[in-house]
C-alpha cells in the first residue's frame, strides 16, 4: 500500500503496477473503522488502504494499481471507472471469462451498506453470474499535481473470509498460462484505453525510498486503528 | 448559480471572506463529479489550516479525494452536522453545506474570481 502511495506522489509517467499478496491480508478502506473488524480470525494480517470503499480479503488475486495524472482520465469519477472497467472486461473476455460491467440503469446499490467491498455490487462494477469479480477504488489528490490512484483486485480463487465473491476460477483453471495471459491482456487493454504505449520497468530509487518512509502508516496496528 | 461574492481554487473549493473570517466549502462542480458521497472528514475547531494544503477528505462511492484550503488560519467553526447530511452538498453547496469557518491569516495567491473559475470548469469538462 505504501508503494502505491509513493507511486501516486512520485511516478513521473503513468504507471501500472501488478502485484499479489504474501501473506494474504485484509485491507481496510481509508474511512473504515478497524474496530468493525475485531471478529476477524486470530492472526489475520490487516493493512490500511489509501483508497476508499469496503474491506477486501486479498487471497489469490491479481491486484493492480494505476498511478496517473488526473488529466489523462475523465474528470467525472464514474466516467473514469467506465473507461477502465470496460478495458478490464475486454481483457477478461479475451481469456474466456464471461463478465460484464453493471450499467448505471440497473438495480444496484449506490451507497454500500456492507463492510466488505465485494458484498454488494454497485454501479459500474464488474460482475459475473455469481457476483462481483473485481474490487476497485480511487484516491484523488490535487497537490503537488492533480493525480489519481486507481486500485483493482481481480479475484482468481475465492478467499475464505469472503465466500460470496465471484472468481476467475469459477470459469477457468487458474494455471500459470492463464495468469500470464490475464496479466498481458490487462496491461495491453488498459494501455489501449488510455492511448498510451507501454514498456516494463522497475521502481526508481526515490519511489522505493518514499515507500519505506510511508510504510508504517499502512502496516502498523496503531496507525491502522486510528479510525 | 454560483454566488458572486465567493472566490475559488482550481481544486474546486470556494471561500467567502467577511471581516477576516473565511467560510469554506466545495463547489457544485466538485459535488457533481464525485457522484454519491458517503464520508466526510473535517478538522475540529482550533485546528490550523494552510492555504494549498489538505484540510480534510471526502469519499464518494468510488473515490477518496483530498480537500484543499483556500486560506491559512485557525478553524473557529466546523460544520459538524454536514458529515451526517451529505445530501446538503448537492442541495446547497454554497449554503448549509459550508464546511469550515477560518480566522484568516493568509490567502492563497491562486484564488480565482467567479468568471475565471467558470472557465476553468468548462476547460476540465
Amino acid at each position: 500500500m505504501a508503494f502505491d502511495a509513493a507511486l501516486l506522489e512520485l511516478a513521473a509517467t503513468p504507471t501500472l503496477r501488478l502485484y499479489g499478496w504474501q501473506p494474504h491480508a485484509v485491507s481496510l478502506g481509508w474511512f473504515q473503522h478497524a474496530a468493525d473488524f475485531a471478529d476477524l480470525p486470530a492472526g489475520t494480517q490487516v493493512v490500511r488502504r489509501l483508497t476508499g470503499g469496503g474491506a477486501i480479503h486479498h487471497g489469490d488475486e491479481l491486484t493492480f494499481s494505476l498511478a496517473i495524472d488526473a488529466a489523462a482520465l475523465p474528470t467525472d469519477v464514474a466516467a473514469s471507472y467506465r473507461l477502465l472497467h470496460d478495458a478490464i472486461v475486454s481483457a477478461l473476455h479475451a481469456v474466456g471469462v464471461p463478465c460484464r460491467r453493471l450499467d448505471a440503469g440497473e438495480h444496484c446499490g449506490a451507497r454500500p451498506a456492507q463492510r466488505w467491498c465485494f458484498a454488494e455490487p454497485g454501479r459500474d462494477d464488474i460482475v459475473t453470474e455469481r457476483g462481483k469479480l473485481l474490487g476497485s477504488a480511487q484516491r484523488r489528490i490535487r497537490t503537488p499535481r492533480a493525480r489519481v490512484l486507481h486500485h483493482g483486485s481481480l479475484v482468481l480463487e475465492r478467499p475464505p473470509l469472503t465466500p460470496f465473491v465471484a472468481a476467475v476460477a469459477d470459469h477457468l483453471p487458474t494455471d500459470p498460462a492463464l495468469r500470464a495471459a490475464l496479466r498481458e491482456n490487462l496491461v495491453q487493454r488498459l494501455a489501449d484505453a488510455l492511448c498510451l504505449p507501454w514498456h516494463a520497468d522497475r521502481p526508481t530509487t526515490a519511489e522505493l525510498a518514499r515507500a519505506e518512509e510511508l510504510a508504517p502508516g499502512y502496516r502498523e496496528p496503531a496507525n491502522i486503528a486510528r479510525r | 448559480m454560483r454566488p458572486n461574492d465567493c472566490k475559488f481554487l482550481k481544486s474546486h473549493e470556494w471561500c467567502k471572506i467577511e471581516n477576516g473570517i473565511a467560510t469554506i466549502g466545495i463547489t457544485d462542480y466538485a459535488v457533481s463529479h464525485l457522484s454519491d458521497l458517503v464520508f466526510l472528514d473535517l478538522p475540529n475547531k482550533g485546528a490550523s489550516v494552510t492555504f494549498g494544503e489538505s484540510f480534510g477528505e471526502i469519499e464518494s462511492v468510488k473515490a477518496v479525494s483530498s480537500l484543499y484550503s483556500p486560506v491559512s488560519g485557525e478553524v473557529i467553526d466546523s460544520n459538524k452536522n454536514l458529515p451526517d447530511n451529505l445530501e446538503w452538498l448537492s442541495q446547497e453547496p454554497f449554503g448549509k453545506a459550508w464546511m469550515l469557518k477560518v480566522k484568516v491569516t493568509a490567502k492563497s495567491p491562486d484564488l480565482l474570481e467567479g468568471a475565471a473559475y467558470d472557465a476553468h470548469c468548462k476547460a476540465e469538462g
